[in-house]
């Protein structure tokens, strides 16, 4: 796509109506052009970024202006830090040297701590591949990146990420990615063809950051997680697709749920799955199996169901034209691809899709996902198989267990809030350093709830963030996660939190419901746990209850212990 | 041609293509500023595969001065 339709497309997606998210990009070098270009990658995947520059060769003070942006792109190139530093370099005296490299640390540093409270901040990596590719030998300027970029490192607090630019300059090449007319007379050093390909490359930090990664990676079986037809070819004809299998397991073992959505008898590739010599997913890492002769679409749609996440958390792999239209056309929110002609191809395509499960943190919970996933396909069998939900939920062994105000669990609770969005009554996303500041503040609770039954432990998997103020206690966050719901929970949750706060001495309990695209289905939660409604708005409900007032539920089956 | 030229100016300079008029310079169009002429390059450069050289580009002053220039290019 050419620039200026980049641009007319850009405007067409603006979107005023809908939340925005505040991007600043802050620089020395001239960056204007990445604006557009941002923008569009991130409308496109649903994410409506506006986005602000800051002045010429300002990150400093610029640091200060725009830390409450949600998030903040630094470009900072070393080549800028001195005008003509690429030629000057080799002719500094070795204290001059020094003090530059001094220097630019302190403004790292400064600038670091200016961001602390940011929920994201993106750096480049310092890069000296554009000057001194043509140096047969190392020269000073690469050793500058080099110490630079190590402190960086060391330096760095939880909501930076670092970027390896030389990635993406690599990919465009260092002729296309740069245009050196522009830097010479105007500062601009990047390329559009540069642009397009970094945004994209970091476009998987926004999708995370603002809830839409993906949860689940769906196979069909025949030519697409091995190459021929089980049934017409036979289990010794049929040739294991390798390279994918394995980033798929690679995949499981990080908590992205496998599964696989295939016509084809059951037996037969349960048959493969055990016993083919060359297969490398293994029932240990698939989370759940339709292999039936069934539609697709009901499948894939029993699929979200069983697991309880969303379809728009869905990626499905098919070789079919038919299949991949047929979901395409009925299920539009599932992300559909279509495995290539080539196999190389197939493989880039699987790595490139790696992409939309892109977690930055990686907690226990996530580690352990995939055995928590199949235990919830496991009761929803169960479930089905009882006919009174009571007498199953009694035989559950429900138990529910807190933590409050528990320094160990800031990474997961802070994960929960920027992932969790169907069991979220406000969908407040909070950085792990906001979850520390709610710890240490006395005005504040912050409760998690683990829970585990006869199948096994769910890990945390429940939040609420209580909020004192004079005589009444505001539930600022309650949100759990998909995997733990219609087993009552929520309720046994509400009981918990009404006793803390009536142990706590206060007389009201406040909350509200603020509506998202996707948290209907707790819609009327604080009516049926039996609050009043305050005021009602179109996008949000307050809610208030005298805690005396409040009933508890009764739910003895569901047993509560201290974490800590 | 012409057409070509006004649609990438009025898509950079995010105008109504109306506004393009033969006469059009940074004196009639507010949004065009000394960033956006850059812009303006870039976006010429890649709609008609050319490379400006620095001379050329200094000389685009207003829409008759980039017509004529890209015409001799191209």
């Amino acid at each position: 796509m050419k620039y200026s339709e980049i641009l007319k497309a850009n405007k067409l997606l603006e979107d005023t109506n809908k939340p925005m998210y505040k991007v600043s990009i802050l620089s020395n070098i001239m960056v204007h052009q990445s604006k557009e270009i941002c923008e569009y990658i991130l409308r496109l995947n649903d994410i409506n970024a506006s986005i602000e520059l800051g002045d010429y060769d300002n990150i400093v003070q610029d640091s200060i202006k725009f830390k409450d942006s949600n998030i903040v792109l630094i470009f900072w190139e070393i080549y800028n830090f001195i005008d003509g530093l690429q030629y000057k370099i080799e002719l500094l005296s070795k204290s001059e040297l020094d003090e530059l490299i001094n220097k630019i640390k302190m403004e790292i540093s400064i600038v670091f701590n200016n961001l602390t409270d940011t929920s994201l901040v993106i750096i480049n990596k310092f890069s000296s591949l554009v000057f001194s590719q043509y140096d047969l030998k190392s020269n000073r300027m690469d050793f500058l990146v080099l110490e630079l970029n190590l402190y960086i490192e060391n330096r760095k607090q939880l909501n930076i990420k670092v970027i390896d630019i030389d990635k993406v300059i690599s990919v465009v090449s260092i002729d296309k990615s740069i245009d050196l007319r522009y830097y010479y007379s105007s500062k601009t050093l990047y390329s559009i063809e540069f642009y397009k390909k970094y945004f994209k490359y970091i476009k998987p930090l926004f999708i995370s950051i603002t809830g839409k990664t993906k949860k689940a990676l769906i196979f069909d079986c025949d030519n697409t997680l091995w190459k021929g037809i089980l049934g017409e070819d036979g289990s010794e004809n049929i040739k294991m697709f390798q390279e994918v299998q394995y980033l798929a397991k690679v995949l499981a073992k990080a908590g992205v749920i496998i599964g696989l959505c295939s016509k084809n008898n059951p037996e037969d590739v349960d048959k493969i799955i055990k016993s083919h010599k060359d297969m490398i997913l293994k029932d240990e890492d698939i989370v759940i199996k339709k292999v039936n002769w069934n539609n697709k679409v009901s499948n894939i749609r029993s699929i979200a169901k069983e697991l309880n996440i969303g379809l728009d958390s869905i990626v499905f792999v098919d070789d079919s034209d038919f299949e991949v239209n047929l979901i395409k056309e009925e299920l539009p929110m599932v992300k559909v691809i279509q495995v290539p002609k080539k196999e190389y191809e197939y493989n880039l395509l699987i790595r490139d899709t790696i992409n939309l499960f892109y977690n930055p943190s990686q907690t226990k919970e996530d580690l352990e996902r995939v055995g928590m996933y199949k235990a919830q396909v496991q009761r929803v069998n169960e479930e089905q198989k009882t006919e009174n939900i009571e007498d199953y939920l009694k035989s559950l062994k429900l138990e529910i267990t807190t933590y409050i105000d528990d320094i160990n669990s800031i990474e997961r609770i802070s994960q929960m809030t920027q992932k969790t969005n169907q069991f979220n009554l406000s969908t407040k996303r909070y950085t792990q350093k906001d979850i520390e500041s709610f710890i240490n503040n006395e005005n504040y609770t912050v409760l998690a709830i683990g829970v585990n039954d006869k199948f096994g432990d769910n890990g945390i998997v429940g939040l609420a963030i209580l909020k004192y103020k004079s005589d009444v206690a505001h539930i600022d966050t309650l949100l759990m996660s998909c995997r733990v719901l219609g087993r009552n929970i929520e309720y046994r949750f509400m009981d918990i939190i009404n006793k803390i706060v009536m142990s706590r001495g206060f007389e009201k309990l406040s909350s509200e419901y603020r509506k998202t695209l996707k948290n209907e289905q707790v819609s009327d939660l604080y009516d049926r746990y039996g609050f009043e409604v305050l005021e009602k708005a179109k996008n949000c409900t307050k809610y208030r209850i005298l805690v005396k007032e409040y009933k508890n539920k009764e739910l003895d089956y569901i047993r509560i212990k201290n974490g800590k | 041609m012409e057409n070509r030229i006004k649609n990438v100016l009025a898509d950079v300079l995010m105008v109504d293509v109306v506004l393009i008029t033969d006469d059009a310079s940074p004196e009639t169009i507010e949004e065009w500023d000394s960033l956006k002429q850059m812009n303006i390059v870039i976006a010429l450069e890649e709609e008609f595969d050319i490379e400006l050289s620095d001379d050329e580009v200094i000389e685009m002053l207003n829409f008759k001065l980039i017509y004529n220039i890209i015409l001799e290019k191209i």
